[in-house]
Order: structure tokens, then sequence, then C-alpha cells
């Protein structure tokens, strides 16, 4: 079998765009909060199941399912703000801890969907999946290419929105400078607030694209957040821009490895090309080195 | 009865388990969330060197040192990091360790697993009862416990709390901390390996799954329920967080229940202390 480039191509930047779309979610709620919100996975996988609630389950109209999906994770994403590390910011925990209170939010948020749920995997079975595209030797579905160009469009909207609108500017300034944004008069809680709102939205858009063109299952939140961390890590956390360039880095070496190596290693690829950048180059590839080193 | 006997193995396994994890993290200020790895490391090692006939104190032993080997590794290439960044390349440490488990399957079986383990035997006792295998993890655990106390109050125990508290200042008067936290992580990986030949010897099944990331819950869970440098606060949150859940059972709730109603306890347990009592039960010091 010859070197099957496009096809490979075409399933790295399939689950990049995913991976983006948790990404700058998590970028964004790190540089305005300072610290790891690993629950950020919970919000993925919380969508999937709302969806498939509202659309399979209950019948509703798919618009008014996806409305009230992307609802619901913006309400968790702001509860989970609100109740948990809001109170321990206010204590001045150390980031450590709020690292280790969203793995526990993560693990509560997964253990909760499998006992209401069930471990089975769930389809939303809304388009007949198969429906390809042939170019050259490589298949892609409609679906997927609808997911990409969704993905790309909203990239591309945020880094809009960060750069020319006020209040993308005002969360850009808090990221940079909390207690300065704070003297300038920003309502710096409040930005606070809104980045996780605005990054649980974007993971909530990540869960129904998954929802649509996946199956989905109570733990593959802990999956994809760690493929969306890692391609933070790797673009440079503070960088939204950065963190998109990550996400498609990490697809394109789980995909294309995947052609070397058996597809088992795929997990392990991520991980290690992750361990590398920890190791030598913590700061990411666009990414400032405040706070990394000791 | 024989339940109870069951639950105090754990008990005692995880004790290890959890001690160990303290001194790292409690006493030294390490922030592993690899710890779980050393344990998954011990297991595998354990298994495959006593199916491969080696006897089961040299095999139980190795897995220690293996496990040891494995920290000192992850001190050296970690050690210019902290924070944050330091939990993370533990926690993806120990994602690679899982995912060499889970893919190297001519070595470990991969998914399918290692059925069939053979109780430990040694100068002639086979222990094949649980009460005979309480008796011999618990005389390990006390053990452990007698090691890791007499360490943590040692001077070499004092340099290892001041390599936590004030790094530079240790280093200005001439320490080298890295070498006391290579020194810390090896001990407490060691620990974390015996603990793993213990559980996979008295389960006698391990899979991969047996190592993921609900057992560093656990674990941490443990350690921070208990308090930060405090042997006598992880003593009682063991007992505390693994007999707990256990009355789940008394509870009529179907088994499929269980698993995930437990995950949902350590998970809302240790939310509530991180939010209402950080320091745990015993605890000294913050965690930072």
């Amino acid at each position: 079998m010859t070197f099957p480039f496009l096809q490979l191509l075409f399933n790295s930047l399939i689950i990049g765009s995913i991976y983006a779309l948790v990404a700058v979610g998590f970028s964004l709620i790190y540089s305005t909060n300072r610290f790891m919100h690993f629950a950020h996975g919970a919000s993925v996988v919380i969508a999937g199941y709302a969806l498939f609630t509202f659309f399979h389950l209950l019948h509703l109209h798919l618009i008014i399912s996806i409305l009230l999906t992307l609802a619901i994770t913006m309400s968790i994403g702001y509860l989970m703000h609100l109740c948990i590390y809001k109170p321990l910011q206010q204590r001045k925990s150390s980031t450590v801890i709020l690292l280790i209170s969203s793995i526990a939010l993560l693990i509560l948020a997964e253990n909760l969907i499998l006992l209401f749920y069930g471990a089975d995997v769930k389809s939303i079975g809304l388009i007949p999946p198969r429906t390809g595209i042939s170019i050259g030797d490589a298949n892609i579905t409609v679906l997927q290419i609808f997911l990409i160009v969704i993905s790309v469009i909203l990239l591309i909207f945020l880094y809009l929105f960060l750069r020319h609108t006020r209040l993308g500017r005002n969360l850009r300034a808090v990221a940079d400078n909390k207690e300065l944004a704070a003297i300038m008069g920003l309502n710096t809680s409040r930005l606070l607030a809104f980045s996780f709102v605005i990054g649980s939205l974007l993971a909530g858009i990540a869960g129904i694209l998954i929802g649509l063109e996946q199956n989905l299952n109570p733990m593959m939140g802990t999956s994809l957040m760690i493929k969306g961390f890692s391609g933070a890590v790797i673009g440079g956390i503070f960088s939204v821009p950065g963190s998109i360039l990550g996400s498609y880095i990490v697809g394109g070496a789980e995909n294309f490895g995947t052609w070397y190596l058996p597809s088992g290693y795929k997990d392990a690829i991520t991980f290690t090309l992750l361990f590398l950048f920890l190791l030598f180059k913590p700061a990411g590839l666009f990414g400032m080195e405040k706070g990394v080193k000791a | 009865m024989s339940y109870w006997i069951h639950i105090l193995i754990l008990v005692g396994i995880y004790l290890i388990l959890a001690v160990s994890l303290n001194l790292a993290l409690g006493y030294t200020g390490l922030l592993n969330l690899g710890h779980v790895a050393f344990f998954g490391l011990g297991a595998y090692t354990s298994v495959l060197l006593t199916d491969a006939g080696v006897h089961f104190i040299v095999a139980f032993l190795a897995a220690g040192l293996v496990a040891s080997l494995f920290g000192l590794g992850l001190v050296l290439i970690t050690r210019k990091l902290k924070g944050d960044y330091l939990a993370l390349a533990t926690l993806s440490f120990h994602f690679v360790i899982y995912s060499l488990l889970l893919n190297w399957v001519s070595l470990t079986r991969g998914p399918l697993g290692i059925a069939g383990i053979a109780k430990p035997s040694f100068f002639g006792f086979s222990i094949t009862s649980n009460t005979a295998y309480l008796f011999f993890v618990s005389s390990i655990a006390l053990i452990t416990i007698v090691i890791i106390y007499k360490i943590v109050s040692s001077p070499f125990g004092r340099l290892l709390q001041a390599t936590r508290d004030d790094e530079l200042g240790l280093r200005v008067l001439g320490k080298n901390t890295t070498k006391l936290k290579a020194k810390a992580m090896m001990l407490s990986a060691f620990f974390a390996g015996i603990a793993g030949s213990l559980f996979a010897h008295y389960i006698t099944y391990i899979e991969p799954n047996s190592f993921t990331l609900t057992e560093i819950i656990l674990v941490l869970t443990i350690v921070i329920v208990g308090g930060l440098a405090s042997i006598k606060g992880t003593l009682a949150a063991t007992f505390i967080i693994i007999a707990i859940p256990e009355l789940l059972r008394f509870v009529a709730i179907p088994s499929a229940i269980v698993g995930p109603s437990r995950q949902i306890l350590y998970a809302l347990i240790l939310l509530m202390i991180l939010l209402y009592r950080p320091r745990g039960l015993f605890g000294r010091i913050d965690l930072t």
C-alpha cells in the first residue's frame, strides 16, 4: 500500500479541529484564571450527552437541541467557576489545589454520566455517517467537511473577537496583568467568570460536533481533555493561535504516527510529544517563559 | 468476616501507597501526580518476574527497585519544572506508562491483562488464605510506616522538609537539593512499587485499567484528607476512605452503580476537603 498522505491529512484535520476547539477554551480559561481547568473535558462530554438527550431521547428539533445544549454547557462552566474555583481563588489557594479540584470535578462529572446513562456507547444518529466524497484515494464525509469548516470559522471568529472587540481586549488585559487591569477599572471578577462561559461554550460546540460525528462514551472527557491540553501546552498555553496550531500538530502526529506504529500507540505519541515539550520547551511554541521553571 | 479481611488487606496496600506518596508530596513537596504509575510498574514487574520463575522475594524487591529507578529518571528529567508544569509532566509520565502497559502486548498482554497470578510463597510458606495474606500485608505496611517515620524524623527527613519549605535557602547552605529530591522520590517510588506487587499477588489479575486516573484521585484523596506531612493523618484517612464506600454495599443498590457511586463519593470528599478544610485531618502545611 502506498503512503495514503491525503487520507491521513484529512483525518488529522478532522481530529485536529476538535482538539483545537477544546484547546482554545482551555487556553482562554488558563490565560485569564492561571490554573489548569481539567474539568473542561467534562463540559465537552456533558454537551455530547445533553444533545443526545434533547435530540435523540426527547425528539426535539435539532436547532432547539443545540441551543439548549449550549445553554447547559455555559451554565455548567459558570457554576463550576462560582461554586468551586471562585471560593478557592478568593482564599488564595495555590494553582495546584485548583488543578486537583478540577481533576476531581472531571471524575465527578464522568461518573455521574456513567451512573445515569450507562457505560455503553451512545449514538445521536443524525446523518447516515458513510455518505463519503472521494478525493483521489481519500474519503471524507460531508459531516466531516462541515465539522472542519465550522471549527475553522469559529476559531477565526474567536481570534477576531479577542483582537478587535472591547470585551476581547478586556479579557486579554486580565490575562496579561490582572492587578493592573483591576486598577484600570476593569471588573476582573466578571471577566474571569466570562472567560469560563466563553470557554465552556467552545467546549460545548466541540461536544456537539463529536456527538454528531462519533459515538459518545462517558469517559471520553478525559482523553479529549488530555489531547486538548497537550495541544494547548505544545502551542503555548497563553496563546490562542498557539493552542490551535498545537492541536493540529497533535492531530497530525497521531494520524501520521499510526502509519508507522500500531494504532494503539496513538495516545502514547501525544503524551511523548507533550512530555518532550514540557522538558525542552515548556512554554510551548508561541509561549512565554513566565511561571514555568523553578 | 472474610469480607472485612478483604477490606483490611486493601487498606494495608493503600496505606503503603498513600504513606509513600505523602513522603514525596507532603514531606518533600514533590508534586507527583504519577505515583500510580510506580504502583503499576511494581505490579507488572513482580508478576512478570514470578511468571518467569523468579523467587517471590526477589520479584517483590525488584518491583520496588524498578519503580525506584523510574522515580530517579522522573526527578532528573523534570528537575527544572515547578508548580502546574511539574504536575502536568508527572501526569503525562503516568499516561506514558499507562499506554506502554496497554500497548506493549508481547510483554504485558495489553488490555487482556495477566490472570492467574500466583500467590506469594517463600521460605517454605505459601500464602494462600486471605487471613495469612492480611498478616503478610500488615507486616509489610507496618515496616513501611516505621521506615518512613524514621526517615522523616531523621536529619535527612528535616532536609527533605527544608527542601519543600525553602529550596533556595537550602541551596545557599550548600545542600544539593536535586539529590535530596531524587532520594525522596526513589524511596517513595520503591514503596509504591512493592505496594503494586502486594496488590497484584493478592488480586491475582492485573490489567492496565487497574492503574488509571481514578486511582490517582483515590490516593490523592487519602493523602489530602489525612493531611500533608502527617503519617497519623494518612493512617486515619486510609481507613476512612477505603472503608466508607464499602458501606454502599449494604444499601441495596445494583453492583453496576457501586463503581461510579464510589468514584463520585471520592471526588466529592476531595472537593469538600479542598474547599472547607484544606489541611485535612492532621495536616501541618498547605499544598503549594
